[in-house]
């Protein structure tokens, strides 16, 4: 297990794709927080300047749908699969070891941004009583914040291993998590709007981002069974297909 | 070692390998031979895992490939020189293959230096030519050291000096007494590699024979004589299978040289000339092919 886990260390690592989609993550989440946070000269709660200062991972979170994908069908949607299957016969480990290295990457990211979106909230927001960092709110909506990302990750390795074409599962993922849920929300009426909740919608902090709103214990849920299914599928569809 | 036992694989419209069986020794090159689309590639994925058959096994070294944890000390192959992604350099490559089997930094040194890639290891391979792409999946294939060794067409795109290499790879490989299974859709590839050959055609085996039975095989006579009619009448009675070449001479089969002189001898025919002509193997390997061929059609 450790040599796999190495192995798709060194895969991720060596690919120039992976360090411009962290970089254009870091960049989209730091500059959206520190411009909200900058234009925002006070907020009553320090929840809501956190709140304000997270809007970055609204459209940050689409790289890492990009991330996801690309780790698992730049490795098994294309001819490389024939050399990581016949080194890695046990497909489902490889996914699975795969899935977590690039899972464990985008937590690491997201952590770090939380926590400096967290200080530019505390910087440049006016709060009374100001914005205390081991606050149960304000560690609650980081926490959150780390696991969309990596859920979002998830779901996004497991479209890529459903359908093994990166553009498919680009296109899948951000429909699911960016277009659907505000679009079915736009759209109105009860359907479309229980619809909107039950879509795997991106979210920022404890809300999810412009969809139907729902409490985030429910919100996370939605996310997390989109997150298994898809990745369960995909591990099956691998098992079972030729390459 | 490997064994094929009644592998058979059916695609949605298409037979691609129909009840094939043959085990590779140790020891010696054998040739997997067939015309394009004759299964080959088929079979091999499914002996490595990569293809499940529709029906039949296939085992490496006794066990099937996908129980093996680390294939790679155990079993290489090259399946396809574009198993690769086109971003990593090369070393990265071989790299993260060599990691994924807990296989030592230095393996990977040591089959880019095998192989010749030295000077291109830390370039992308999205650049890499046909042939500088096959030394590479050459390279991840020796990079466990493995005993077994499948490689599908590995000298396609190869210049001459990069054939003859390969060759000699392969020879040395089976001289160390491991089991080695080269496929390729020429025969001429073969002729001085090869020490047995497994033949398909149409995804059914056709010939599973050392590479000197299949020239004895289609070994003949010729024969000239100026009493044809007498000297002809004989051979068949010694149960030879005789014809009559263009120029006049006749051709037979069924019996060497030796025994065709004693035969004349014996008739009391004089004889003007008597060789014994070796087929060249491209001949026997497309009279092998084509005969199936033109039996599928009739059977159509």
């Amino acid at each position: 297990m450790s040599g796999v886990l190495r192995s798709e260390w060194t895969k991720l690592r060596m690919l120039r794709s992976t360090w411009w989609c962290s970089a254009v993550y870091v960049l989209v989440v730091g500059a959206f927080g520190w411009l909200a946070a900058a234009t925002t000269p006070s907020a009553p709660t320090a929840d809501s300047a956190v709140g304000v200062a997270l809007i970055g991972f609204a459209f940050g979170q689409v790289v890492l749908v990009v991330l996801g994908v690309l780790a698992v069908t730049g490795d098994l949607g294309g001819p490389m699969a024939l050399a990581s299957l016949a080194a890695v016969p046990r497909r489902t480990r490889l996914l699975a070891v795969k899935t977590a290295v690039v899972t464990v990457w985008a937590a690491l990211l997201t952590a770090l941004l939380a926590a400096a979106c967290v200080l530019a909230a505390r910087t440049l927001v006016a709060v009374p009583g100001g914005v205390p960092v081991t606050d149960p709110v304000v560690l609650r909506a980081a926490g959150l914040q780390v696991a969309g990302a990596a859920l979002v990750t998830v779901l996004a390795a497991g479209l890529g291993a459903v359908l093994r074409s990166t553009a498919g599962a680009v296109g899948l993922g951000l429909a699911l998590v960016f277009v659907g849920p505000p679009a079915l929300a736009l759209a109105g009426g009860e359907l479309a709007s229980r619809l909107s909740q039950a879509l795997p919608a991106l979210r920022v902090g404890e809300d999810a981002f412009l969809a139907v709103p729902t409490s985030w214990p429910v919100g996370l849920a939605v996310t997390v069974a989109w997150a298994v299914v898809a990745w369960a599928l995909g591990a099956g569809l691998l098992e079972r297909h030729d390459v | 070692m490997i064994e094929v036992d009644g592998l058979t694989k059916h695609y949605r419209t298409r037979v691609a390998v129909d009840d094939v069986g043959f085990t590779v020794h140790p020891g010696r090159v054998t040739g997997f031979l067939g015309p394009n689309g004759s299964g080959k590639t088929t079979t091999m994925r499914c002996v490595l895992g990569l293809t499940r058959p529709t029906s039949g096994t296939t085992t490496v070294l006794g066990v099937p490939y996908r129980d093996l944890d680390v294939p790679m000390r155990r079993v290489g192959a090259l399946v396809d020189p574009r198993a690769r992604h086109p971003g990593r350099t090369a070393h990265a490559h071989l790299t993260a293959l060599a990691q994924s089997n807990r296989l030592g930094a230095y393996r990977v040194d040591d089959v880019v230096d095998l192989v010749g890639l030295g000077a291109v290891a830390h370039e992308r391979v999205r650049g890499f030519s046909l042939g500088m792409a096959q030394r590479l999946g050459i390279a991840a294939a020796l990079l466990g050291d493995p005993e077994v060794l499948l490689l599908d067409e590995p000298v396609n795109g190869l210049d001459p000096e990069g054939i003859r290499w390969v060759r000699e790879l392969l020879r040395d490989l089976a001289a160390e007494g491991r089991t080695v299974l080269v496929s390729s859709h020429l025969m001429s590839e073969m002729e001085d590699t090869a020490d047995h050959l497994v033949v398909l055609g149409r995804g059914r085996l056709l010939a599973d024979l050392p590479m000197a039975d299949l020239l004895g095989r289609h070994a003949s006579v010729r024969v000239r004589s100026p009493q044809l009619t007498r000297l002809g009448t004989a051979l068949r009675r010694a149960g030879a299978a005789v014809s009559p070449e263009a120029d006049g001479a006749l051709r037979v089969e069924g019996l060497d040289p030796a025994a065709v002189g004693d035969v004349a001898f014996a008739a009391g025919v004089p004889v003007h000339e008597l060789s014994p002509v070796v087929a060249s193997l491209e001949a026997a390997y497309l009279e092998l092919t084509g005969d199936d061929v033109e039996y599928r059609a009739g059977m159509a």
